[in-house]
This record gives C-alpha cells, sequence and structure tokens, in this order.
C-alpha cells in the first residue's frame, strides 16, 4: 500500500486508540485495520498511551464506608446474616409469582376469548408467561436481580444459560408515551450492545414481563440493559437506561 | 496476604476468594476512585461507579488474561467504562474546565509503602501536564468525558478539523514520552 493512501487513516489512528473517533471514520479504520499490519502497530502504541492515562491521575481515597460496603456483599457476609430467611424469602416470592402467573394465563385467555382486543398483545404476553413459567420451575435457572436508579423499580432475570432462554420480569415500570419502546440490549465483554427485543410495559399488571431474544449464544454477554427508544427500537441505545442486569 | 502479587490475587478471587478480594481492593480503590471522580465528579456517583467496579471484578475474576496487560489496567479499563456508562445515562453536559484543581492534588496523600508506584503516576501525571493546555483539554474531554472528535468540537466551539489537529499532537507528544522513550 502506498504512503498516499495510508495517510487518511494513519491520522486517525490516535482519535480511535482513545475511543474519540467518529462512527463513519472508525467503521473505515477498522476494515483498513484487518489487512494492515503497519496501521495495527501504530494502534497499538497509541493504545499504550490511553493505558497510561488510566493510571495518570492522582490517588483518591474513597471514604471507608464503601469497603465496608461492599464487604457486607460478598457471599460469606449474605450467608452470616441472614442463612435460612433469604432462602425461604425467594421461595415464598417465587411462589407467589407462579400464582399470579397463572392467574394471568388464565385470565388472558377470557380476555382474548371474550373480547377479541389487542389479541396479538394479549398472545405474546401469554407465550412470555408460559416461558416463565416453565423457567421457574426448571432447577438450572437462574434468578439475577435487576439494577435500577428508580427505587420503585424492582424484578428479576430468570436466565437459562444452557437453553439460551432468558426472561425479565420487572414491576413498576414507567409508563412510556405513545412514541417510546422500551428496548432491551445484550451487553458483551467489549460493552458492544446488541438488540434483544422491545416491549411496553403490560397495561393492567403491576409488572412486566418480556423475553429476551437472543440469535447468539447468552453466555458470550456479561448482561443486558434496557433503554427508552423511540417506537420501533433505534440500531443502538439513545434513551437513558432503565435497568440493567449483570450476568 | 499483603505481599503476594496481582496475578496470584486475581486468580484466588477467581475461586471466590474473599481476603484476596480486599487486599485488591485496599491496593487498588485509590486508584478507582481518582478515575471514576475525575469522570463523574460527583463523590456520590463516583462511590457507586467504585463499587461497580470492583464488583465486576469480583464477579469476572475468572475472565482477566495477564498476557493481555497487567491488572490494575485491566481493573481502570473497567472503572472508565462503568463511570462512561453512568455518564451517559445521565446525560450530563461535560463540564470543560480545567480538572487539576490544587486542592485535588493535595488531597491525595503519598503512602510510604507505595512509593515505586507513586513515582510512577506523578511522571505521568506530569507529562499530562506539560501539555499545552488546549491539547490537554482535548484528551479530557476525549478519554476521561468520553466525547466524540465531532462532539468536542460542538462542546468548545472549535472548527473539527482543530480537534483533530490537537488531539493527534497531544497524543504524539504523549507516545514519545511515555512509549518511545
Ligand atoms: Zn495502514
Amino acid at each position: 500500500m502506498s504512503h498516499d493512501e495510508h495517510t487518511p487513516f494513519r491520522e486517525n489512528i490516535p482519535a480511535y486508540a482513545l475511543g474519540a473517533l467518529d462512527a463513519q471514520d472508525a467503521a473505515a479504520l477498522e476494515s483498513h485495520l484487518q489487512t494492515c499490519a503497519s496501521c495495527r502497530t501504530d494502534l497499538a502504541g497509541y493504545r499504550a498511551v490511553g493505558d497510561h492515562l488510566l493510571t495518570a491521575l492522582p490517588p483518591r481515597n474513597p471514604p471507608a464506608a464503601l469497603r465496608r460496603r461492599l464487604q457486607s456483599r460478598l457471599p460469606s457476609a449474605q450467608k452470616a446474616i441472614r442463612p435460612r430467611l433469604n432462602w425461604s424469602i425467594s421461595r415464598v416470592a417465587v411462589g407467589a409469582m407462579f400464582t399470579l402467573l397463572l392467574a394471568l394465563n388464565v385470565n388472558s385467555v377470557l380476555q382474548v376469548s371474550a373480547l377479541q382486543l389487542q389479541q396479538a398483545e394479549l398472545t405474546r404476553q401469554i407465550q412470555t408467561s408460559q416461558t416463565v413459567l416453565a423457567l421457574l420451575s426448571y432447577p438450572n435457572t437462574q434468578n439475577l436481580p435487576i439494577h435500577a436508579n428508580d427505587a420503585n423499580v424492582a424484578g428479576t432475570l430468570l436466565l437459562d444459560m444452557d437453553r439460551n432462554i432468558a426472561t425479565l420480569i420487572v414491576w413498576n415500570m414507567p409508563q412510556l408515551q405513545e412514541d417510546q419502546t422500551y428496548q432491551i440490549w445484550l451487553i458483551d465483554p467489549h460493552g458492544n450492545r446488541t438488540n434483544a427485543g422491545i416491549f411496553r410495559p403490560d397495561l393492567g399488571q403491576p409488572f412486566t414481563t418480556a423475553s429476551i431474544l437472543s440469535t447468539g449464544n447468552l453466555s458470550d454477554y456479561i448482561g443486558i440493559g434496557v433503554t427508552v427508544e423511540p417506537t420501533g427500537g433505534s440500531d443502538q441505545p439513545t434513551g437513558p437506561r432503565i435497568v440493567s442486569v449483570d450476568f | 496476604m499483603t505481599d503476594i502479587d496481582d496475578n496470584e490475587l486475581i486468580a484466588r478471587v477467581a475461586q471466590s476468594d474473599e481476603r484476596a478480594f480486599l487486599v485488591l481492593y485496599d491496593r487498588y480503590a485509590s486508584r478507582v476512585h481518582a478515575l471514576t471522580l475525575r469522570i463523574l465528579r460527583d463523590p456520590m456517583q463516583a462511590e457507586e461507579a467504585t463499587q461497580d467496579a470492583f464488583f465486576k471484578l469480583w464477579n469476572h475474576a475468572s475472565q482477566y488474561l495477564a498476557e493481555r496487560g497487567n491488572l490494575l489496567v485491566w481493573l481502570l479499563t473497567i472503572a472508565r467504562r462503568t463511570a462512561l456508562d453512568r455518564l451517559r445515562l445521565e446525560s450530563r453536559r461535560p463540564v470543560i474546565n480545567d480538572a487539576d484543581r490544587p486542592e485535588d492534588i493535595l488531597q491525595s496523600i503519598p503512602d510510604f509503602h507505595t512509593l515505586p508506584e507513586e513515582s510512577r503516576w506523578r511522571s505521568l501525571h506530569f507529562s499530562v501536564q506539560s501539555l499545552q493546555p488546549n491539547q490537554r483539554q482535548v484528551i479530557e474531554l476525549a478519554y476521561y468525558q468520553g466525547l466524540s472528535q465531532s462532539e468536542i468540537a460542538d462542546v468548545l466551539g472549535w472548527p473539527l478539523g482543530t480537534v483533530k489537529t490537537r488531539l493527534r499532537a497531544a497524543m504524539e507528544y504523549l507516545r514519545h514520552e511515555w512509549i518511545e522513550k
């Protein structure tokens, strides 16, 4: 490759190494890097500058309370505080959820046959809740807590890595405007986001269920995020994140 | 356990060894917190980001590969991403003041038992401080605020070409100082 062909790419390498190159230029540079060893070497040098920048800040001690908080959330502290309680609460919660979902199923079937309203939406709800029922009764299902900035929002991700099935159950999800939807993103170890479906809060229910749609293996991801997006969803997250789950 | 090296400690953390985890916390919490504070500029938010970063270390310790770089850099990379995610979630306006206020430096009390590390970050810090102010500002917004070059141009009201030139010059200087010397 001649010097002239390299130049526009080579000029963009420092910004790319800092993650500051605009998307279009980044895509062009990435395809050039596939074929150009000399630009890859260049990039490695600038990436090392980025690593140095991470360590170039004067240390700042966090408050001592932070260490205590962290320690109290480690498994041994959790076990020491409430070994039986934890277990029995989650059993009760699962039992309550099971009953509620059965009621929802019967209820939804009645609504479909009697009213023929919003049939597609109700069918989706039924399918999702049947998935939830199946996941709840399967012994290898993981029950992961969700994180939300809004203290009223709580819930669980039911995850079966082996069978590549996951369903999100969220209580008190804020209602959306007409032209908005919630969108689920799978997050990989590099921070890339992949669309995993859209949903709106279930009307008339205190909780919302949504299936995670993944074409890849869920085990390739480190978690999910849920953002507010325009109706129909986006290619990449654009709105605020409401919920996240770490796998 | 405090004299055990990072690679051994992280291997133990991968086996759910809580004491090893706390040793790593004591060793690096002030470095992680410096970064989350720099990015978020809010003590409460920074504390949460620091905590999240260490939980990610706890949960993903088995994914650490020593041959890809040292543990501190890996941990700080996690912390940076965690803090930038929070910043985007808040969609706060970037702060364009120079972040190196004198009181920030004074608050960092040197630990005598980490003198080699201490002199290392001091010399790195010195190089960043010796950049021209407008070059330092571009690095600050790109790396510690997560902005793209065109976003930086918007925030500072500079032509995009100027942003690109200054970012390149700054990176070239730092590479010369840190990598080639
Ligand atoms: Zn090239």
